[in-house]
């Protein structure tokens, strides 16, 4: 490995990941280029676009919390209730009432914190909203009846309807509230495909017209980024599983009832994680060919690289705006197009972010390329915890005791939970903000996409939503915790419709 | 003008208007409990209260998603200048529901209660009471450029009209909630919303009469439909189909039905919802912005239309499945 460092005429006054963090939305490139002498004014970069820009990272960091469990813990209730159903011993039926406990407190502030995203379109995008609307309401449209609706009719019955209707139908919602989920994410991740790489028709009069909706629907972007998601929710959900089970194990709490439930949760993300590495793979894949200045970006690679060379890729780096350049990057010589390409050499160009001129490519590159490396080292982290896993369980190690007697072993399981929403954040940001300048990719900026509105007005939504939040996260990690202190209800007997059937014998 | 240019802007129109009923009527009583539980007598009674929304509030509220999302889809012009106008009672709306989401899960799973019941109960009087002030605004008119672009006062939803349109809906609220809980409850509650009942059918029939007469002086617009010869057969025909279904509302109260006080004040929901329909239409952003004018491409409304339009069925269907499952007087586990 190399290090290589590279002088800067600016000097910064933060390092480039907590400048980046703090300067969101377009205020890097201030905070960056900003010489010592005078401190960058806040309120000078605080004009009308940038607040709807905060506001919309904001609800929707805050909003991508929620519905990672209402999708992923979803997949695992049916498959709970379905060994349930086909075994009648109790313990599955009351994993399944417990995991549902946490699935209800969360699904709530999913529901709530979701409403702010589709109405901000019509508040602080109606320009998006008449620019794309032709299609992109019909798509929140269809999430709205196909999707939601769904999930939400049979959601009271999974919740509350044990005794009120006969298993098979209580099964079936559970199945309904997890397909209602499931079509969420092919909905959403059509539409934010769709901003990636518009497609389906053409662009005139500052309208969309569409042709074609299906080629719209199924966009370049749009199989990729539904699996890439789909997968991270059940991963992340499976993570939180195994980390509460791995808490309440290292606390010796109803031992037998959580090891089942690490256990459930390590055989499904043992199926996800590679496939989630694969379709990682690929949606970069896909980025290199439709979106070169977010793969440049998320690279930090500011110069162009000539087809057949063997570019190096950058573990870490200090990337410069200002400069065009990295200040120092710790390097593996020639890794970039094993990377990219899975070959020693490149087969075609890649660009590097100085070809482009500054109003046609992503700004803060360095929360883009740490973002991308965050997202990309939890997934490796995670499926090297899984193998490690594995082969203890496979060598017989693996029984409550284990999680007392190694408890870096549990701890490593425990602080999974937080990283994979880390990740899943992660990936959105590169997602989003490598989109920039664009809010429609090549075809609407993000500062012709905004609506004009008073600037009071913005920050008074913004900074109620980011007190509310913050009062709302506090409390849904505090009675979150409360239910998974106090434990299943060990005690819970199925309902009597089902009892009356005949027991066969409980498997392991 | 081809058929279709007149015809899919018009059942949209009508998709959007079913919509938004529902949503009125479902969420209605669930904000109207809401409001209720800040008056119940004690910490059972309030758990029975919540109970009885429990497997119904999340879908009546998306009703309200539906709604946003069919407005976003077919009239797009429509979704960026009324949400644009409204963004301080729209962002109101969104922070009451979200309170009064969160105060349900975590009223749940909370030992002291008392904080979560009166963020749900204030939830809902803030949602009730922004949704009010989001109608009255709409109905006494947005201003616009030619284009249809918002070209009022930030403040503009800030009028004693749009105040007394709020204040009524509240009440309206109310009583679809206390008629909700009179079929859900059993008892010293049932009397209790019995009597809440009656006495918010008076507020709710004196603001609805109020907003009858002041609403000429309040809009140009609404006072040439008012005295519009075309439209003069509505205008007998709703007040005096009205005043029967307020006379037959008392009445059932006062007979102790249970399902009946419902039944009434749904109708006379759609009755409210009917007269607001003829005064507005064909304007999607009253006063001047028409639905043709508003509407996305035909195409975009036909494709739509076939996605939507089947699924509306099914979903009735499975929410009524819901409710049917769920019948009966609430117990509390």
């Amino acid at each position: 490995m190399l290090v290589q460092f590279s002088p800067s005429p600016f000097p910064c006054l933060h390092p480039g990941l907590l400048c980046n963090s703090l300067a969101w939305s377009g205020m890097a490139s201030v905070c960056l280029r900003t010489p010592l002498s005078s401190p960058p004014t806040m309120l000078a970069t605080f004009d009308v676009v940038t607040l709807s820009r905060l506001q919309f990272a904001l609800t929707a960091i805050f909003h991508m919390l929620w519905p990672v469990l209402s999708t992923g813990l979803a997949i695992f209730l049916v498959v709970l209730e379905a060994i349930w159903l086909r075994t009648r011993n109790p313990l599955y039926y009351r994993q399944a009432r417990f995991w549902a406990k946490l699935y209800v407190l969360n699904f709530g502030i999913g529901v709530a914190s979701g409403l702010p995203m589709e109405f901000q379109f019509g508040t602080n995008w109606a320009p998006l909203s008449e620019f794309a609307g032709d299609f992109f309401g019909a798509v929140l449209g269809f999430e709205g009846a196909m999707a939601f609706m769904l999930e939400a009719g049979f959601l009271g019955i999974m919740l509350f309807g044990w005794h009120k209707v006969p298993p098979v139908i209580h099964f079936l919602s559970t199945v309904m509230v997890a397909f209602g989920a499931n079509l969420s994410v092919f909905w959403i991740l059509s539409a934010n495909s769709w901003l990636q790489t518009p497609a389906g028709g053409t662009f005139s009069d500052g309208h969309f017209h569409v042709q074609n909706y299906f080629a719209a629907i199924n966009n370049p972007f749009m199989v990729k980024s539904v699996i890439h998601m789909a997968l991270a929710t059940v991963e992340t959900s499976m993570l939180v599983v195994a980390a509460i089970s791995a808490w309440s194990l290292l606390r010796k709490k109803a031992p037998e009832f959580f090891l089942f439930s690490f256990k459930l949760a390590l055989v499904i993300l043992l199926a996800v994680a590679p496939m989630q590495i694969l379709a990682g793979h690929e949606s970069a894949v896909q980025v290199a060919e439709h979106q070169p200045t977010k793969l440049a970006a998320i690279e930090a690679l500011w110069d162009d690289q000539a087809a057949g060379s063997s570019p190096a890729w950058s573990v870490l780096a200090a990337p410069d705006e200002a400069s065009g350049s990295n200040r120092w990057s710790l390097e593996v010589p020639g890794a970039f197009s094993w990377i990219l390409e899975t070959r020693p050499r490149l087969s075609q160009p890649v660009r590097g972010l100085n070809s482009w001129p500054a109003d046609q490519r992503p700004h803060m590159v360095g929360l883009l390329f740490y973002a991308f490396r965050v997202m990309v080292a939890i997934g490796l982290a995670a499926a090297a915890l899984m193998a490690l896993s594995l082969l203890l369980w496979w060598r017989g190690g693996l029984n409550a005791g284990s999680f007392e007697r190694w408890r870096w072993f549990s701890w490593a399981w425990i602080l999974s939970a937080p990283a994979g929403y880390l990740a899943i954040e992660a990936g959105w940001v590169v997602r989003c903000v490598g989109r920039q300048p664009w809010t429609v990719y090549g075809q609407l900026r993000t500062a012709d996409a905004a609506s004009v509105l008073p600037v009071g007005e913005v920050i008074t939504s913004l900074s109620t939503f980011a007190v509310l939040y913050t009062f709302l996260l506090i409390f849904a990690l505090y009675f979150g915790s409360r239910i998974i202190a106090k434990g299943p209800n060990l005690s819970l007997e199925p309902p009597s419709g089902a009892s009356a059937l005949p027991i066969s014998t409980p498997s392991t | 003008m081809e058929f279709l240019e007149l015809f899919m802007p018009t059942v949209w129109f009508v998709i959007l208007a079913l919509f938004l009923l529902l949503y009125v009527i479902l969420d209605g009583f669930d904000l109207g409990v809401g409001i209720l539980s800040l008056t119940s007598p004690g910490e059972d009674q309030r758990t029975i209260l919540m109970t009885s929304l429990g497997n119904v509030w999340d879908a009546n509220e998306t009703w309200l998603v539906l709604m946003g999302g069919a407005l976003f889809g077919a009239f797009p012009l429509a979704y960026g200048t009324i949400l644009k106008a409204l963004y301080g009672p729209i962002y109101l709306m969104i922070l009451g529901l979200i309170l009064r989401a969160v105060a349900f899960e975590f009223r749940e799973n909370a030992v002291n209660k008392r904080p979560w019941n009166l963020m749900f109960g204030i939830g809902s009087v803030v949602v009730a009471a922004s949704q009010g002030i989001c109608l009255g605004t709409v109905l006494s008119g947005i201003p616009t450029d030619a284009a249809g672009h918002f070209t009022g006062s930030v403040w503009i939803w800030v009028n004693p009209s749009s105040l007394l349109v709020a204040l009524t809906l509240i009440q309206g609220y109310v009583l679809i909630g206390s008629t909700y809980l009179i079929i859900k409850t059993s008892g010293e509650l049932q009397r209790l919303h019995v009597r809440t009942a009656r006495l918010a059918a008076a507020t709710t029939l004196g603001g609805a009469l109020l907003i009858t007469f002041t609403a000429p002086f309040a809009s140009e617009v609404l006072r040439q439909r008012l005295f519009d010869p075309a439209f003069l057969p509505f205008f007998v025909v709703l007040p005096l189909l009205g005043i029967a279904l307020i006379v037959q509302l008392f009445r059932s109260l006062a007979l102790q039905q249970e399902v009946w006080p419902f039944v009434y004040t749904v109708l006379l929901f759609i009755l409210s919802f009917a007269g607001l329909g003829v005064m507005v239409f064909p304007a999607v952003i009253p006063p001047s912005v028409t639905i043709f004018q508003a509407s996305s491409s035909v195409s975009s409304m036909v494709f739509m239309l076939t996605f939507i339009g089947v699924l509306i069925p099914i979903m009735l269907f499975y929410n009524i499945y819901n409710y049917i499952a769920f019948r009966g007087k609430v117990s509390v586990e």
